[in-house]
């Protein structure tokens, strides 16, 4: 049995947070709550939401989590914590102490990345649990509204996860998509002559905001389905400074977690056993990028390099490109032994290594898949006669995989209510969908 | 300043409705699926034992994603030592006899699911019941089923229980014990005790009706010039389903195959599937060739027949008025009559003229006679719904 109760975890708890008052982190107060594996399974399923609602996808989340689990392919993360004033977080009853001790360590250092970082300056971390709770509800009432009913809900979810991705990337409030064109408008009189907002005018300027545009102005939506649609649109606008920040986020954290924890002067029981783990969480993963690892050697290196003072800095106005770009050296890319690699015919193979000549390379092909740069970037470009969406894509010689893309059009066709097409490139030349 | 503790109050298994969910969209994945994996698969000499798998293609969220020109990834070596143009590990290929375009595409995800063919059948038809079948059972012959049940004092010499009746006869001597009357042979000093008629106990049988549940199965399929492969392998596909599932709800199942153009030929699968002939079609002489041998082979009294026609709605013109008088007759001897017009899509217009076998059947179509049409492959599991549901 487990080696704790609640007060232990209280009591070092309090220490803990002295010590990370005194270097000058400033967080959300932490919630936790103790969960068995199979909870913890079903709260990461919903992205550590103690309310969500319900989605077919999130089952299937679930399964492979768990089938993963059972075959011990993987174990469960440590920790999961969400960005929300307070935040929660969840501590699994068969983690031992030591283990803990160093997640609540790990969590402050989230919580104030949470907290201080200007990605997640819209997200409105006060009202997040809340707004889902509500979010459950009403799709719950749309399921269970015998005018709608589940099948409909589920399949207009599908299409709305599908482009839950292609929101702006930059921090910003989300805006009334409306209101932002009649300001345009008046500012630009001169380019808009007309006496207000004409759709089939629309967008003025690229629009990011797929999910934004479709609910404001696809063709014969539903109250309810606009309200679904702005339901996945306010959690895309929640997720993605995560998705954007997660190398610093976890880097941020462990480089927390590992200066808490030798401060607090643990026994030599306990401490053996962090050692390990914390050398497990931060370790490379080969062929890949472990965020952990990459995240918790940059912040390491800036204060060697610059202070400590500089890490705050970083942590504040970065995001994952920026922070790379910024601070990720030669000598790093060497260090952490980067290399870069492509698919041949039937093989892998290495492009280029991190040395005088290719560190440059490698560092560029990392930049693309951070910061959720491995996501495509479409935007809606115009609407064309018939009511038809023209999407484009953003190619930066990456081509898109069409299959996919030509199932996202089909939904985003659903969102629109009438036709959509999207132009990109395949092998050099141009192609639409 | 402090964190807060608590323990989870769980409200259950809060996955639970959305793993369901789940787990029906993958059931209906099989489901669609079903033309691909009976194509493969011979109808008959099946015992249902046999693994099939099925490759479940997994619910997929598609979203934008990069193609096979990603351009490389970056990644950490760890302690390896990595030489530009190095080979690095092969290309993972799933999905065995694919080309090799899947497996390298973003995450394919298949659920090898592996079934028997029984399993499947259970699987597809659960929510489906055989018409008419309770009430056949009524008037069905009835197979005797012999099963031994208790002793009796009367019986049959085969039938004799040597160790019941050896328990018998301790019994009653040890009643005899007790009043003292058990003789003694004077000579040998032994007690003399023999069995005695009382003493015998005979097994005892009875037998049970069990109503005999035999079904045939007549396939009739137009393998006239018409019937282009397409077209026959939408009627595999559905005959499959319709021998398992039929097969899934008796004992003992026999099919006939019958092909026909102007005249019926009873043939093994093989040949049913295989080649078809050229020329017209008179869909009659068929009919008229199933009553015929339901009537000499499967009495209508003992077995439960069925018969499904796939044909692609051609008949000669003259034999309209035959054919639908010994489609009644069919139809009475039947527990379900199944008429199936399969017409690819891109054919659909091309009837323009000539009233097809579907459109002559229509005003006869009831409870017992169904007509389904399947226009591509997607139609094959929802007209054999519409033929079962109950």
């Amino acid at each position: 049995m487990s080696d704790w109760n609640l007060q232990d975890l209280q009591d070092w708890d309090d220490r803990i947070c002295e010590i990370a008052k005194k270097h000058g982190l400033d967080w959300y107060p932490i919630t936790y709550e103790t969960c068995d594996y199979y909870e913890m399974l079903g709260n990461m399923s919903y992205h550590g939401m103690p309310t969500h609602y319900g989605h077919w996808s999130y089952g299937k989340s679930f399964e492979q989590q768990h089938s993963q689990y059972q075959h011990g392919m993987t174990g469960l993360p440590y920790e999961l914590i969400i960005n929300s004033d307070p935040c929660i977080s969840y501590l699994m009853l068969e983690n031992p102490l030591y283990l803990q001790i160093l997640i609540m360590a790990h969590c402050v250092g989230h919580s104030d990345f949470f907290k201080q970082n200007r990605n997640f300056g819209y997200t409105r971390a006060d009202t997040v649990v809340p707004r889902m709770r509500n979010a459950k509800k009403r799709i719950q009432s749309y399921c269970e509204d015998p005018h709608i009913g589940i099948d409909k809900v589920e399949s207009l979810i599908d299409a709305a996860h599908a482009i839950s991705y292609q929101v702006p990337r930059y921090p910003m409030d989300i805006p009334n998509l409306p209101e932002e064109y009649e300001k345009y408008r008046l500012d630009n009189l001169d380019k808009v002559k007309k006496n207000k907002v004409d759709a089939r005018d629309l967008p003025y300027k690229p629009e990011y905001d797929l999910l934004g545009f479709c609910a404001a102005y696809g063709e014969h939506l539903e109250d309810w389905q606009r309200d679904v649609i702005e339901i996945v649109r306010d959690s895309a606008y929640y997720f993605m400074p995560q998705i954007r920040t997660k190398t610093m986020n976890e880097g941020w954290a462990c480089f927390w977690h590992y200066k808490i924890l030798h401060e607090l002067e643990l026994p030599q029981g306990l401490h053996l056993p962090f050692l390990k783990s914390h050398n497990q969480v931060v370790r490379p993963h080969v062929g890949r990028i472990n965020p952990y690892h990459l995240g918790f050697h940059l912040f390491n290196k800036i204060e060697e390099r610059y202070g400590l003072e500089e890490c705050f800095i970083a942590r504040e106005v970065h995001n994952d490109e920026s922070f790379i770009r910024q601070y990720l050296t030669r000598e790093d890319c060497e260090e952490l032994n980067l290399f870069s690699f492509s698919a041949k015919k039937d093989h892998y193979e290495v492009d280029d290594v991190s040395d005088e000549e290719g560190w440059e390379n490698v560092k560029n092909v990392l930049l693309r898949q951070t910061a959720g740069n491995s996501i495509p970037t479409i935007y809606a470009d115009s609407i064309e006669d018939g009511y038809i969406l023209v999407l484009h894509h953003e190619h930066d010689g990456r081509d898109l995989e069409i299959s996919y893309a030509e199932k996202v059009v089909k939904h985003i066709t659903h969102l629109w209510g009438s036709e959509v097409k999207l132009i990109t490139m395949v092998d050099d030349a141009p192609y639409e969908i | 300043m402090g964190s807060v503790f608590s323990h989870h109050r769980t409200n259950a298994d809060r996955s639970a409705k959305d793993r369901s969910r789940h787990k029906e969209k993958i059931e209906k994945a099989i489901r669609e699926g079903i033309h691909d994996i009976v194509a493969e698969e011979s109808i008959i000499g099946q015992d249902g034992k046999k693994k099939i798998r099925i490759p479940v293609r997994g619910i997929k969220e598609y979203r934008f994603v990069y193609g096979q020109n990603q351009q490389g990834q970056a990644g950490s070596a760890g302690d390896a030592d990595v030489k530009r143009g190095q080979k690095i590990g092969q290309k993972q290929k799933k999905g065995k006899g694919k080309p090799d375009k899947a497996g390298n595409k973003p995450g394919e995800e298949y659920y090898d699911v592996e079934v028997t063919l029984e399993e499947l059948a259970h699987y597809l038809f659960k929510d489906l019941e055989l018409p008419d079948m309770e009430q056949k059972q009524m008037k069905e012959i009835l197979s005797e089923k012999v099963k031994r049940k208790g002793y009796r004092s009367d019986g049959i010499r085969p039938r004799l229980s040597k160790k019941e009746s050896a328990k018998q006869r301790i019994k009653r001597k040890m009643a005899a014990k007790k009043q003292g009357e058990i003789k003694i042979d004077p000579e040998t000093g032994e007690e003399v005790f023999p069995f005695i008629e009382q003493d015998l106990r005979y097994k005892h049988i009875t037998v049970t009706q069990k109503a005999a549940t035999n079904a045939c199965i007549f396939f009739m399929m137009d393998v006239s010039g018409s019937m282009t492969t397409e077209k026959k392998y939408l009627a595999r596909s559905f005959f499959f389903l319709l021998y398992h599932f039929i097969r899934s709800k008796y004992e003992k199942t026999e099919i006939v195959f019958v092909a026909h153009d102007t005249q019926p030929y009873e043939v093994d699968e093989d040949k049913f599937f295989g080649r078809g002939t050229g020329g017209g079609t008179m869909v009659s002489p068929c009919i008229d060739y199933v009553i015929e041998q339901a009537n000499k082979r499967y009495n209508p009294n003992s077995w439960n027949l069925y018969a499904f026609h796939c044909s692609d709605g051609d008949n000669w013109g003259e034999d309209m008025d035959r054919t639908i008088a010994s489609n009644e007759t069919l139809k009475q001897m039947c527990q379900f009559y199944g008429y199936c017009e399969i017409t690819p899509e891109d054919e659909r217009i091309k009837w323009g003229n000539g009233t097809t076998l579907s459109e002559a059947y229509d005003p006869y179509e009831d409870e017992k006679f169904k007509i389904g049409r399947i226009y591509r492959k997607d139609d094959v599991w929802k007209v054999f719904r519409e033929f079962f549901r109950s």
